[in-house]
């Protein structure tokens, strides 16, 4: 026989003012197994809980029932006080007789009174059958993986391992950096990006904690949080790194000449290759498709070229002087624990071929990452302003936003950062060429971040001309090879046009090839625009779906530098607040499989949005059986087993029918 | 805009030595409008209807587009109201670019012609604007014929006048200064 007790908080006047508390009070006394009913103004406060915890203590209630707000918010505060009493957190039910009854029926006294008598008779019915459960702890290795060696990927292995967190940093290119490193000044300061990354891309590499795996992929994911079981794949390079000291012969004789991704084709680069000059580590890397060694092995068996080995000697050429040239090379795989996931892929700058009205094959018309590459001392012209088709300095440059983002056809939402690298772009020119001719177009002008807003007016000031007014419709070439803008100019009311020399497309940010499936590998889903999903974009913008995995960076949604940094931060003080106690809690409302009864079907396997469920030898059969540390506590499996074999503690079918039963009682 | 009626603005014909001399002319802070429309919300003249209202006067300012902007006669229907001036965010005064882009004109004599006369009258009576049969009018409610202004003193017309003689009204005036 259950000892309820049942508590009726009048939330000041929230409950109070729609529901006669007195009425209630008399009505819950006649409830089956109900040992003691009191109300109390404010039930969550100090004095509140202690009524609750001296029944517990005196022994007059060994159930507690608390009818007040909605559990969302007080469930733990009431658990906690239940259990500080001695008695178990799981001997407890709220009736939410505010925002389910007071709030929405405030005008129907009489309705609301009726309705509280249901709730509180369908908790009482269910706390009788509760059942004692008990949390779980498990030890949790104290380390965590890092996916991406961009500017959010280091903030936060740096961090972490600053903490005393042991780091391993995963990047599937063969340097850190990311796209950051890739652009020539950051805004609003202006500050050179690669003199400000670089120092930090030293500090990852030598940090005693952070394990740098470049050139490597997540391969297989197994396990749960505070215990990932994560396989990774180091691409095999054909080069021994423990050898190599990135002098750079090798990328100099080598005689393949390919398209350089790093530069999006404006340039070439060799088959055996550093990234860029301030790669970390500064290693090369041979591309077998494109190395005349293995295409000649392939097609006659015989090596054709060995120059970056051997060397030419008859030229006197030497090969690699440390000897690390290694053609029998294989992947190597590598397995490690960790307790937590942090990724932070970044993101794929929008290639320009979609947009035929803007003459994407004209060498001329560029997207604003190329353009980047151009402006970089590292790039494909040294840093010198010329135009890809024939190397002569632009005098009018044409820049246009909006390219794909802000589009139902493309991307809908807005890339974020265009609109200020537009114009720090307008500023690095007008710095370096004063008489350069600069129209921006614009849809809006969207500079929001701090500082922007100067940076926007400074940058009219020296004379770059600010266009708004919906987009740019075409963009032709004519006949002289120069560019005709083709465009509506909102401010003055008319269309306008204009001869460009060069002109730049700001096209979207988009997420990273392979996101999806690397998601799918630990459970963290994407969001209808194809980044990874956060739990909450205000409260939880770092957590994802599956517990102990993070996001940071871009690969969360388009943003700039300073917002990265932060997330990133952000990500890896979450990450640390999960790990570093050592233990992680499991709840107890999970649901178990009654082997004994399950009949091997495996309807709920699929069904587990978790992947909890696995199909495991039992008996000599084939049995269902949940990995308690993965399950959610959703309830799918068990409302769909047609065995009724599984159990959903907290939540039983005969808890639940008894529910239903006093809520339609007459 | 081109001949032949294709109603399109060539923004490479803009000068930007024009937009230097509008600076120059008093218009100092015109590159920093953000063209938030606000000046054009409060313009009595907008409301009017005029084609080229004050936002629009700016913007074309920024781009250099002296033709167009000469062309349109927009400018010189401003009514000095000042509230333009008093309401920008960015502290631009609006006004000024007015005035910046009327002293252009005048230097082109680009103007409508009830300016010249508006400026002769200024010059000869020390008011640009009077409405006809004034004397009449001031005499009927019990005040004298003329004003107590440049019409009642000759010397200090006189004196007015060489004062004007010594701006650049000498260089651009197209009627005689005497």
């Amino acid at each position: 026989m259950a000892k309820v007790g049942v508590y009726l908080c009048h939330c000041g006047e929230n409950i109070k003012g729609a529901i006669d508390i007195e009425e209630l009070k008399k009505y819950v006394e006649t409830l089956p197994d109900v040992a003691v009913v009191r109300n109390y103004v404010f039930m969550c406060s100090d004095p509140g809980q202690d009524i609750i915890k001296q029944d517990i203590k005196s022994g007059n209630v060994d159930r507690v029932v608390v009818a007040a707000c909605t559990p969302r918010t007080h469930g733990p505060i009431f658990k906690k006080a239940i259990e500080d009493a001695g008695l178990n957190g799981y001997l407890f039910e709220m009736a939410n007789i505010r925002d389910q009854d007071s709030w929405p029926h405030w005008h129907n006294k009489e309705g609301a009174l009726e309705k509280a008598k249901r709730l509180v008779r369908s908790a009482v019915a269910k706390v009788r059958l509760n059942e004692p459960l008990e949390d779980r702890y498990e030890d949790m290795e104290k380390s965590v993986l890092v996916i991406g060696g961009g500017v959010a990927g280091m903030f936060a292995a740096l961090d972490l391992a600053n903490m005393g967190l042991k780091v391993y940093l995963v990047e599937r290119q063969p340097s850190i950096g990311g796209n950051m490193a890739k652009i020539d000044k950051t805004f609003p300061t202006m500050d050179c990006s690669a003199c400000i990354l670089t120092p930090k891309m030293g500090e990852v590499a030598q940090h005693p904690n952070i394990e740098l795996i470049t050139y490597a992929e997540v391969d297989d994911v197994k396990g749960y949080v505070g215990n990932f079981d994560i396989r990774i794949k180091k691409k095999v390079k054909y080069i021994d790194w423990d050898k190599c000291i990135g002098c750079g012969v090798c990328t100099e004789i080598c005689p393949s000449r390919v398209p350089n991704e790093y530069n999006f084709g404006l340039n070439q680069r060799r088959a055996a290759y550093i990234e860029f000059p301030q790669a970390v580590p500064k290693k090369a890397v041979i591309d077998e498709s494109n190395c005349l060694y293995f295409k000649s092995m392939k097609k006659t068996g015989k090596p054709a070229c060995e120059i970056c080995k051997k060397g030419i000697p008859p030229k006197g050429i030497q090969g690699c002087p440390a000897d690390a040239i290694k053609f029998d090379d294989k992947d190597e795989y590598m397995n490690i624990k960790v307790g937590a996931v942090i990724i932070a892929t970044g993101f794929k700058p929008m290639p320009k071929h979609y947009f035929k009205e803007y003459s994407p094959h004209s060498p001329d018309v560029i997207t604003s990452m190329e353009f980047e590459r151009i402006l970089s001392a590292t790039g494909p012209t040294g840093g010198e302003l010329k135009r890809p088709s024939d190397g002569t300095k632009p005098k009018t440059i044409a820049m246009i936003s909006c390219v794909g983002s802000r589009d139902e056809r493309y991307h809908p939402y807005c890339s974020k950062v265009c609109c200020m690298y537009m114009l720090k772009h307008a500023r690095i020119l007008k710095d370096k060429y004063p008489d350069i001719k600069l129209y921006l177009f614009f849809i809006d002008v969207r500079t929001a971040g701090k500082d922007f807003e100067e940076f926007y007016v400074y940058t009219r000031e020296l004379g770059v001309k600010v266009i708004r007014g919906g987009r740019v419709s075409v963009v032709d070439v004519k006949p002289n090879g120069k560019l005709r803008v083709r465009g509506f100019d909102v401010d003055l009311c008319s269309p306008v046009e204009l001869e460009a020399d060069l002109v730049v497309l700001a096209t979207a940010i988009e997420p990273p090839d392979g996101v999806e499936e690397l998601g799918r590998m630990f459970t963290a889903t994407c969001g209808r625009e194809g980044f990874l999903r956060e739990v909450h974009t205000k409260l939880y913008p770092v957590e994802t779906q599956a517990r102990g995995v993070f996001i940071a960076g871009c690969v969360q949604g388009p943003k700039d530098i300073p917002e990265s940094i932060a997330q990133a931060r952000a990500a890896a003080s979450a990450t640390a607040a999960l790990v570093i106690p050592g233990k992680i809690k499991f709840e107890a409302i999970i649901s178990e499989v009654d082997r004994d009864k399950c009949s091997s079907c495996g309807v709920c396997v699929p069904l587990c949005p978790y992947t909890a469920i696995r199909i495991v030898e039992y008996k000599g059969k084939e049995k269902a059986y949940i990995e308690p540390a993965l399950c959610a506590g959703c309830g799918v499996c068990a409302s769909a087993c047609p065995s009724r074999a599984i159990k959903f503690n907290g939540f039983t079918t005969e808890q639940i029918l008894a529910q239903i039963d006093a809520l339609t009682e007459a | 805009m081109e001949e032949g009626g294709v109603n399109v603005i060539d923004l490479t014909q803009g000068d930007e030595s024009f937009v230097r001399e509008l600076i120059a002319l008093g218009a100092d802070e015109l590159r920093e409008c953000i063209q938030c429309g606000k000046c054009a919300a409060t313009c009595p003249m907008a409301l009017a209807g005029l084609e080229f209202f004050i936002k629009r006067i700016v913007h074309a300012a920024n781009l250099g587009l002296r033709d167009v902007l000469l062309e349109d006669s927009s400018v010189w229907g401003c009514q000095s109201c000042n509230r333009c001036v008093e309401i920008c965010p960015m502290d631009i005064k609006p006004y000024e670019v007015i005035q910046a882009v009327r002293r252009a004109a005048m230097k082109v004599e680009s103007c409508p012609a009830n300016t010249y006369e508006g400026l002769r009258n200024l010059y000869r009576f020390g008011h640009a604007v009077f409405p006809k049969g004034f004397e009449e009018r001031r005499k009927k409610v019990g005040l004298p014929e003329k004003p107590p202004t440049a019409l009642s003193f000759d010397e200090l017309r006189k004196k007015y006048q060489e004062v004007l003689k010594q701006t650049i009204l000498e260089e651009i005036a197209p009627f005689p200064l005497d």
